[in-house]
Formats: C-alpha cells, structure tokens, sequence
C-alpha cells in the first residue's frame, strides 16, 4: 500500500545523495557573489527585486548545509517555500560589486525555519541589506507543507545550537513604518 | 526644491486604494520550484510602487531629466498563494502613511482572473536628490498630489496584514 506522500520526507534518514560537510561556524559566512549589470536599474544601483535574487542564493546555500537544496527538489523529495521576506536596504551596491553574505538562524519548529541574512560590501565591508526570512518545508508530491526529513532536522539543530550564542540582529523582527519627529 | 515638475503629469488618479497597475508573471520570474520566485513578487511589486509614483507625478522623466529618483528603505513580503509563469496581476495600493519625503505603502497582488490573493508588500519609499543622492523633500506638485491621494486613502481601514513582524507561533 502506498503510505501518504506527506511523509515521504520526514522519515528519510539520509538523502540519496551525498551531504556537503557541516559547517558550525557562526554566522554561517559561505556565500560570495557579484553584483551582475542585468541587476542595475535606471537609478544606476542594484534593483530592489535583484537584491532578493542575491539573498536567495544565500538561501540556497544555508539549505544545502541540511540537505534541502537543490538536490532535494531534483529528486523530487522536496522543495523549500518562503512565506515571509523582510528586507532593510542599508546601502547601495553598484554593478561589478563583490558582495559577502552571513546567515543567522534565529528560531525553527518541525516544519519551518526563521533566520537573516546580511549582505556585505565584499571589499569595502559596509553592510550593504539584511534580508529576514521564514521559510516552510513542502512536500514534493503534495506541494503541501511537510515535517522537516530526519536527515534535515538533525542538522538543521546543530546549526540553530551553534548559532544561539549570537546576538538578535537589530534588524530582525522590525516593523515598518514612518517614526514620527518629536 | 522643485516646484513645478517640468513635465506633462498624467491625469490624477484619487480613487482608494489605487487599483490600476496589471502585469503578467514573466517566464524569466520561475523558479526551480515551478512557480514565480520570491524575488520577483519584489519585482513585481517594485512596479506596482513604480505606478503610484508616476500618479505623484514621478515616473521616468523625473530621473531622466535628472531632478530625483526614489529609493526603497525597507519591504516586507507575505506569500499567500504561489503564481505560475502567464498568470495575470492585479495590484491594488493604499496609503498608510506619508511625510515630507517618504511614503509608506500596503500593495495587494491578486490573481487577476482567479481573483485570489498571491501576496502583499509594505513597503517604505524615499524621495531622493538626483545630484546629492540624498534625501529630500517631495518636490512640491508631487507633495501637493500626494495630500489628495492620502485625503482619499485615509478613510481606509488598515490592512490585517500591514504591520506585521516574523517569528514562529509556538503552538
């Protein structure tokens, strides 16, 4: 009999593809790109939109230290949905730019994960966006949400442990809006 | 500042919210997932932003003919329902709130034809000087337009999604 696929995932205990090596250090520093001229808008500075492509990339790699990356969607076993983006534009960045990105985890539950990024001036240093973002793990088959699989939700605990130690980032949980002038 | 934008301005548009930019999901906007990826609902909704500015009076020309440009300071996305490459939008946009030189907008995306909700943005725009690159008040015309529209817009009751801040719900 064929089992629910809402729990094809969860009760994988190892992907059928090989995991990169797990990386503790904290915030997770992996990610380096460029800014590309398709990003560059008629104010002569990265989009808005392209800034979310750059983050999204850092996404892909924060998902690859438990797994959930592209692999995973190629072998149809999952795909990772974002429900929720914030993001701050601190400064700008101009074709050609490197850029340097951390990501924090702030909170996780069985099916979801919390975290930020910081986009960098790769050179320079200058924090150039933060971007916060809650993610959901989905299903393949269901296209519905779905526990995190067993191999995930091992690493995806060692990495939040790692990373309870750091402070909130002053651009986590904001809200928008226009402060008044006293 | 600017006093008069000079410029044609397109015909002022005070009905509340704002119900008239269209767009179609693009096939370069589709993920891996097979839907329209996070980053160009920003896109997207950067267009919708890019609407009620020109109903302030600052499309194109006002950066072309170099008097200002206007940069986001900060955005949030909700994702309600995913969107596939042809989808037709509706955004609708509300006021929330307004200064000298920001305005603060709730966008609404809705499938155009299904009629659902796909996603919303608020989102913070500044006016900026095209010379310094720095803030600076409305030119006055476009703060002028801006009251009318924030006349209209005010009555509006605020958005249930507007004002939100992430986290994880423990159950």
């Amino acid at each position: 009999m064929r089992r629910p696929a809402s729990l094809r995932s969860a009760r994988m205990k190892l992907p059928p593809y090989p995991m990169i090596d797990l990386d503790l250090g904290a915030p997770l520093d992996r990610h380096r790109a460029t800014v590309q001229k398709e990003w560059i808008d008629w104010n002569g500075h990265m989009n808005v939109g392209f800034y979310v492509v750059a983050f999204d990339k850092a996404t892909d790699v924060l998902c690859e230290q438990f797994g959930c990356s592209w692999d995973y969607t190629k072998q149809k076993i999952g795909m990772t949905f974002v429900l929720e983006a914030h993001v701050t534009y601190d400064q700008e960045v101009k074709e050609g730019d490197p850029l340097r990105f951390t990501s924090q985890i702030l909170d996780h539950d069985a099916k979801r994960l919390h975290y930020i990024h910081a986009m960098y001036h790769g050179t320079e240093g200058y924090l150039a966006a933060t971007n916060e973002l809650m993610l959901m793990n989905i299903d393949y088959a269901s296209r519905r949400s779905a526990a995190w699989p067993d191999f995930a939700m091992e690493r995806i605990e060692k990495l939040a442990a790692a990373h309870a130690a750091l402070p909130k980032p002053k651009q986590a949980g904001r809200l928008i809006g226009i402060s008044k002038k006293k | 500042m600017l006093v008069t934008l000079p410029y044609e301005l397109p015909e002022l548009v005070t009905s509340a919210p704002l119900d008239i930019h269209r767009s179609t999901v693009l096939p370069e906007w589709v993920d891996w997932n097979g839907h329209m990826n996070v980053a160009f609902y920003v896109t997207a909704f950067d267009q919708a932003s890019g609407a009620f500015m020109r109903n302030m009076g600052l499309g194109r020309p006002y950066v072309d003919g170099k008097h200002g440009m206007t940069f986001v300071l900060e955005t949030h996305v909700t994702y309600d329902r995913e969107m596939r490459q042809g989808a037709p939008m509706r955004f609708t946009t509300q006021l929330l709130e307004r200064d000298a030189k920001k305005v603060h907008l709730f966008h609404e995306m809705y499938h155009a034809e299904h009629g659902y909700l796909a996603a919303t943005n608020e989102t913070i725009v500044m006016n900026i000087d095209y010379a310094s690159r720095r803030s600076a008040p409305w030119p006055m015309q476009a703060g002028e337009r801006l009251e009318a529209i924030w006349d209209a817009h005010r009555p509006l009751p605020r958005p249930a999604k507007a004002g939100r801040v992430m986290g994880l719900t423990k159950k």
